[in-house]
This record gives structure tokens, sequence and C-alpha cells, in this order.
């Protein structure tokens, strides 16, 4: 790689690491593992870089990471049946806690669970759509599946997580 | 448009991501039907209630200074990345438990596996305390310098060896001093590093093995042990394990 790719790469490719990190966060679930899974992901991205020319950089790092995680969550199955929590992707609650604070905080913890017991390919639209505000497009080129395909995901994992916070939406049929 | 339409819609209806007729023959349905409509405001109150629970991250300091460091040698790329090392779980455990096996056949050899094993179990709480006194207030350092050339020197006529001191303050470990520790019956050499509000022991001694690097936790405090050039280092802090491996790797490359 020549200098010039790399200050391309830095200036293109780079300022969507706090993405990356999001993504494999909420998908491995541990810090550290997050944090192995894109660097791996990085040096990737930097062996394939000469093949990128043009076009979204964000969703194109976005797709080599969320690959990299799957693999890694192939690999670690079995061992991470019981995944604690990560509460570390919750928001942090105000200091002065209220009561109704308090309850929103079992509320976010609820939905956290929630979120955790998705099956992987519910839980990476949802975090791609409602946390990273990404586009059915680039969700698309993202997760690699047709737009019908992320659309029906995000609806259904939509709806578990609606009733996890005890607001029953009707399955469609 | 009927309710079995709308529910499957909806969701999308919601990201303003349908056609726009289908958009509008949501909308229309919605006006119409309450109970489509409570489906709406409820999956509305989840999109909210998912934004307002979860944060973006912030990349932490480590990873970007592990993919600078990547991005500044060239020849990084072509290898294969290296798997992850696997954590927590000590080594020596493992060569304890291949320890018993070779009992059955040689019970001398089992014996000099557990006296070091035990000898380095010894070690490790010894600086264990060493650590978390050195906490305490003005225990941490005899010379304070965050400069490599006035600290090495320091520990000339007070130890018998001399200690690696790598300069590691642009990689984000400057150095905070040195002071001399009595271990097992030894005067032992600790550098002290710094990482945020983090504080990193290096403690030497005399090495005559030759193992690879041991990874263990004490107390909430992680260790790795490592040996280079005839001496056996330790690195001890509450710093999370993945920033300690990164900065016995530094130090490694001095």
């Amino acid at each position: 790689m020549s200098q010039r790719d790399v200050d391309r790469f830095e200036r293109i490719v780079l300022p969507h690491l706090d993405d990356a990190y999001t993504l494999a966060r909420y998908l491995v679930r541990d810090e550290h593992d997050a944090q192995d899974v894109v660097q791996d992901a990085v040096l990737r991205a930097i062996r394939y870089f000469e093949g990128f020319r043009e076009g979204d950089a964000r969703a194109w790092l976005l797709a080599i990471v969320r690959n990299c995680c799957m693999t890694w969550l192939r690999q670690h199955r079995g061992e991470r049946n019981a995944v604690p929590f990560d509460s570390g992707t919750l928001s942090l609650a105000d200091s002065r806690e209220t009561d109704a604070r308090a309850i929103q905080r079992s509320e976010r913890a609820a939905l956290g669970r929630a979120l955790d017991a998705l099956p992987d390919e519910f839980r990476e639209v949802i975090v791609l759509r409602e946390i990273q505000e990404l586009s059915y497009k680039e969700i698309s080129d993202v997760v690699g599946v047709p737009i019908g395909t992320v659309m029906s995901r995000l609806a259904r994992g939509r709806k578990r997580l609606a009733s996890a916070l005890g607001l029953g939406v009707k399955e469609a049929s | 448009m009927r309710c079995a339409e709308c529910t499957e819609l909806l969701s999308a209806y919601m990201d303003d991501e349908l056609m726009r007729d289908e958009q509008q023959a949501v909308r229309e349905h919605l006006a119409a039907c309450a109970e489509c409509a409570r489906d709406e405001q409820a999956l509305a109150l989840t999109s909210r209630r998912i934004k307002e629970s979860f944060m973006r991250h912030t990349t932490p300091d480590v990873l970007k200074a592990r993919i600078r460091n990547a991005l500044a040698q060239d020849d990084a790329f072509t290898p294969p990345v290296p798997a992850p090392q696997p954590r927590g779980r000590p080594r020596w455990a493992a060569l304890a438990a291949a320890g018993l096996v070779v009992a059955i056949a040689s019970s001398a050899l089992t014996a000099t596996l557990m006296r070091q094993s035990i000898a380095r179990g010894s070690f490790a709480a010894a600086i264990t305390d060493s650590h978390i006194r050195s906490l305490m207030p003005g225990h941490l350092t005899d010379v304070v310098s965050t400069n490599q050339h006035q600290v090495k020197p320091w520990f000339n006529g007070r130890v018998d060896l001399s200690p690696a001191v790598p300069n590691l303050d642009s990689a984000g470990f400057p150095l905070a001093g040195g002071r001399v520790d009595y271990i097992d019956g030894r005067a032992v050499p600790v550098v002290t590093y710094t990482r945020r509000q983090h504080v990193i022991n290096v403690y030497t001694r005399p090495s005559d093995s030759r193992a690879g690097d041991v990874h263990e936790s004490r107390n909430g405090f992680h260790m790795i042990e490592w040996q280079s050039g005839g001496l056996d280092y330790w690195a001890v802090s509450d710093l999370n394990s993945a920033e300690l491996e990164q900065f016995v790797a530094l130090f490694k490359r001095g």
C-alpha cells in the first residue's frame, strides 16, 4: 500500500471507525472481543482497499466488520450460550435518579436483554437502523440481503422488542 | 387496505421506506383503523425507547493506537491477522495439570514442575501485595522521573541487574519513576508507568526459564509475565487486560 493509499484510507475509511466499533460492540457483545474483531476487520479493509474505488465507504467498512462479527459468532457459538447482558451499551442514566428514572432504567435493562436475546440477523438490522440510522438500501448493502428481507427482519425484530416493553403488537399473518 | 397488509408494512412506513402510493395507503388505513393506529403508536414508542436506551460507542484509544500502528507498518498488511489471544486462563494451570499426568511416570520431574509452579505462585502473590502497597500515598516511586535516562542509572548499585526502561510516552504510557522493593528475599527493581489514572508496575528478576507470556489475575489486578534477555519481567496493573497486553507488546519492542 502506497503512502497515498494510506492517506486516502485515513481520510475516507477511518472516520467511520466509531460506527464500526459500535456495530461490533452490539454484535459480539463484549468490549475486548469487539476490539479484536474491529482490529481484524480494519486490517482486512486495508488489504482489500485497492479494490474499493468509489461508493459509500461507511457501508463498505461496516460490511467487512459485520462479516468478521458473524464469523466470530459462528466460531464462538456454544461457549456463549449464557452471555451476560453487556450493560456497557446502555446510555448512562442521570445520577439524580427519580422514581420515573428508576422505572426507565429497568425498562432499559429489559430492552437490553431483549435485544441480546434476538437472533443475530434480527439484532444487526435493529442496530443498523435504530442506533446507526442507516437507510434500508445501506443496510441491504452491509448485510448482503435484499431490501425486502431487511424490511421484514426489522418489522419482526421491532415487534419482539415492543413485547419486551409490554407493548403488544399483532403479528403479520 | 386490509389490516394484515398494514401490519406487514407498518414498520417500513414509520421509516418512510415505502413507495409513495403504499405510504399513502397505509396512512389512510391508520386514519380509519383504531387497532392498527394503536400498533403504530406502540412501534413508534419502541423505536424511541431503543434510540434513548442504547448508545453509540466511541472507539477506545487503545484500538485506535493498534490500528494506527498497523497503518504505519507497511508490511503489517500481508501476513495473516493473528488470532486474538485467549484471555484469563493462566497457562501454568495447564502446566500443573500436565505435571500430574507425568507424575505417574516420573515423580522427580513432577516435583520440579510443582516446585516451580509454587515458587511462581508465591512471587505472583508477593508482587500483588507490593503493587497494592505502591498505590498507597507516597509509596509509588523512590526516584520520580519521566526520563528513562534518569530512572535506569538510578538502579545502579541498588540492585544487581539492569532492568529495561523503554520510553513509551508517545504510545500513551508515560514513565512515572522507579523504586526498589524487597520481595522473596531479594531487592527487586520496579519501574512505574501510568495510563490515564492507572498505575502499571513492572518488576524484574533474573530468569533461567524461557516460557511464553503468562497472563493471570489476582484480586482484580491483571499480570503478564514474560522473559527477555535473561530477565523475567512482570507487569501488574488494574488496567484492563487488553491495554495491559498492548503495554507489554510495546515494552518488548522497547
